[in-house]
């Protein structure tokens, strides 16, 4: 323990430098613009923000876009609040009870709260990853081809049920044509290339960036363009200094959003949206002000903000542990990691063993400028949510082109982002979500690579995928998440459970 | 959105079909004396059954739920009178025309000057009132455009040292 301190304490005295203080400054300030403006997701700023730092040093670009990720999350309230628009879809439930706040005059206050809980979530969620990413990692190093298999298939089963909760069927589809398309090109045992027909670009793959920067840049350009105008913003006026008595008197509710947050965002490409929705859930459930959720409940607006953001170093955990993404904007992360040229997964405490603690640091950092930025920054960030879309929109798909071309410098990227764009605009149009098809996209190498070493040290056999320990647990998660996505099946368990506590009651 | 699964799950069953089809067509390599359990074949094939799996599921519900009476004609009429839908096909073609075309072969500032001009002027021409307004919101967009386009190209190059199409 005094250990992993002094490692930390080393790692955020490394970035008291001039360099890295500028840096997380602007990187910080940017993110929370992003998160601000409707149309711009955490997801695409950080995705931007990789093809334009890659020619940094690592420690430098990791930072940049950690701070991005923190602050976009962060920053997606304002809009929510004052407008009753998720400035990213993480920020969704923040509408519920923030707008109705500022409707009141109380924008301040509103602000102030989501303040400070995103600021406790990122902590709450940075104690998690501190001390549980180590002991994973060990964890992990138990894990072989079949559980890494398992893995793969059970992220996009859980991703897509979770982040479709109403229609799993969709969710699954998004997540295994994820998996297809992250077939094309070179595979990783014999260079063979697949649906390549003779094209080098289809043979060196559909790159995950440009594909990112279309599904959540291009497509979400469209979507605001289709949308009718938003109404005009409303100044705060009353003080955004948050009152103690409001947090004082919430702890609870704090506390559990940041742990509810933080294990939505381990699990595999689920994240900030739904770490936002399940702390919001449960805090109505628990609150004695129940009916008061939906017009401006100040807890319900602590659940939600506390929540989405603590599940962002959540989905940190296993980007570093298993090399697995916990969240869309994780995904991106862990892609950028490899440029940089760390790798995580399973070895990083022994190959990188000061990252973790280096990572902690960052967000340490990043959670600081939310705070300060969140309580002094009020009216310029006001005015940048005036700037109108017909302008705003153009400038954004500008940086797409750019920043889908920058990474390899061909134009066939630039396409991969133009498909993209539109075949996520399609699907989502049509209730398809994205985040499962992101992991299937980043899990479709694992996947192919792992069943066929899998096969290969069984000799055919599929026996250990079915019996090894880890293993077991995998797929039977599966299946009972299957199984009870079936309306018959979850009456028929209904009937079941109901029937024996009568039958019990009987002489 | 019954109909819209409807041809989704039509579209599903062939692309799973196709994409079974073409794994059973990719090489074993049996001459290279390699393992059989790693030709390149086996997991895409794998993932296409499930495409095709999951397509006929949503086929099937589609079409119980009355998705298969494709008439389109009504909708077709509503859509292509909403303003929101006409904003939708007027970004697509912009933006297609922009980077599936200008960019690569043209200069990037030029492209990028024309494309935020013809946005801005499109989009806000409507919105304009008096004609004295009108010509107010194109000298703006001249110089947004042009600002755009120079600071855009002039930090991706300078600042961020990136390569421009």
């Amino acid at each position: 323990m005094a250990d992993n301190l002094a490692m930390l304490g080393q790692a955020l005295w490394g970035f008291m430098t001039p360099d890295a203080l500028l840096h997380f400054a602007w990187a910080t300030l940017l993110g929370i613009v992003v998160g601000a403006l409707p149309g711009l997701t955490a997801t695409l700023g950080v995705a931007l923000l990789t093809t334009l730092t890659f020619k940094m040093a690592a420690g430098d670009a990791i930072l940049i876009l950690i701070c991005m990720y923190v602050g976009a999350i962060y920053g997606g309230s304002r809009s929510a609040i004052l407008l009753n628009i998720p400035g990213t879809p993480a920020n969704a439930a923040t509408t519920l009870d923030g707008f109705p706040l500022a409707r009141r005059g109380e924008a301040g206050r509103a602000m102030g709260i989501a303040t400070t809980g995103s600021f406790l979530g990122t902590l709450i969620g940075i104690f998690f990853l501190a001390t549980i990413a180590p002991i994973l990692a060990e964890f992990a190093l138990r894990f072989g081809a079949f559980e890494f298999f398992w893995l793969a298939v059970f992220g996009i089963v859980i991703s897509g049920h979770l982040t479709s909760l109403e229609d799993p069927l969709k969710g699954w589809i998004a997540g295994f044509l994820g998996l297809l398309v992250a077939m094309v090109g070179q595979e990783g045992i014999h260079a063979y290339p697949r649906f390549a027909y003779g094209s080098t670009d289809l043979a060196g793959g559909l790159g995950l960036l440009p594909a990112l920067v279309g599904a959540f840049g291009f497509s979400e350009v469209l979507m605001v363009m289709q949308q009718p105008a938003a109404e005009v913003v409303r100044m705060a006026t009353d003080r955004v200094i948050p009152r103690w008595q409001d947090i004082a008197r919430y702890w609870r509710t704090v506390v559990r959003s940041g742990v509810i947050g933080t294990s939505m965002g381990i699990i595999p490409g689920v994240g900030e949206d739904i770490g936002a929705w399940a702390s919001y859930a449960a805090a109505r459930r628990a609150s004695r002000e129940r009916a008061q959720f939906g017009r401006g409940s100040v807890e319900g607006l602590m659940a939600a903000e506390t929540g989405n953001n603590a599940a962002v170093p959540g989905a940190i955990i296993p980007v570093l542990t298993l090399a697995v993404p916990g969240s869309a904007p994780a995904a991106v992360l862990l892609a950028a990691m490899f440029i940089h040229g760390v790798r995580p997964g399973p070895l990083i405490m022994l190959e990188f063993p000061t990252f973790i603690s280096e990572v902690v640091a960052m967000l340490l950092l990043a959670s600081a400028g939310i705070l300060i930025y969140g309580l002094l920054l009020t009216r310029p960030l006001l005015y940048v949510l005036a700037v109108p879309r017909e302008r705003l929109m153009p400038l954004i798909f500008v940086l797409c082109t750019i920043g889908s071309f920058a990474i390899a410098s061909r134009l066939f990227d630039v396409y991969v982002m133009l498909g993209f764009g539109l075949l996520g605009f399609v699907l989502r149009a049509m209730k398809y979500p994205m985040a499962p098809l992101v992991l299937g996209l980043v899990l479709g190498d694992i996947l192919d690579k792992s069943l066929r070493r899998g096969l290969v040290l069984s000799d055919g056999g599929l026996g250990p995928f079915f019996t090894r320990p880890i293993s077991l647990v995998l797929w039977l998660t599966i299946v009972i998440t299957v199984l009870l996505s079936f309306e018959t099946v979850r009456q028929a368990l209904g009937r079941l459970l109901m029937r024996r506590p009568a039958a019990e009651t009987e002489p | 959105m019954v109909k819209a699964d409807f041809v989704t799950g039509l579209v599903l069953i062939a692309i799973g079909i196709a994409t079974v089809v073409e794994s059973l067509r990719m090489p074993r390599f049996e001459d290279l004396n390699i393992e059989p359990y790693t030709v390149p074949g086996l997991v895409p094939g794998a993932l296409g059954a499930v495409i095709l799996l999951l397509g006929a599921i949503l086929f099937l519900r589609a079409a119980r739920a009355g998705g298969w009476r494709l008439g389109a004609g009504g909708a077709t009429r509503t859509w292509s009178a909403d303003p929101g839908s006409r904003r939708l096909a007027l970004s697509v073609a912009l933006c297609l025309g922009y980077a599936g075309l200008l960019v690569g072969r043209l200069p990037f500032w030029l492209a990028t000057f024309g494309f935020v001009l013809a946005f801005v002027v499109l989009f806000e021409w409507p919105l304009a009132g008096s004609s004295g307004e009108r010509v107010r919101r194109l000298l703006i967009a001249l110089v947004y455009a042009l600002a755009v386009a120079a600071a855009v190209t002039l930090v991706f190059q300078e600042v961020f040292l990136v390569r421009l199409p």
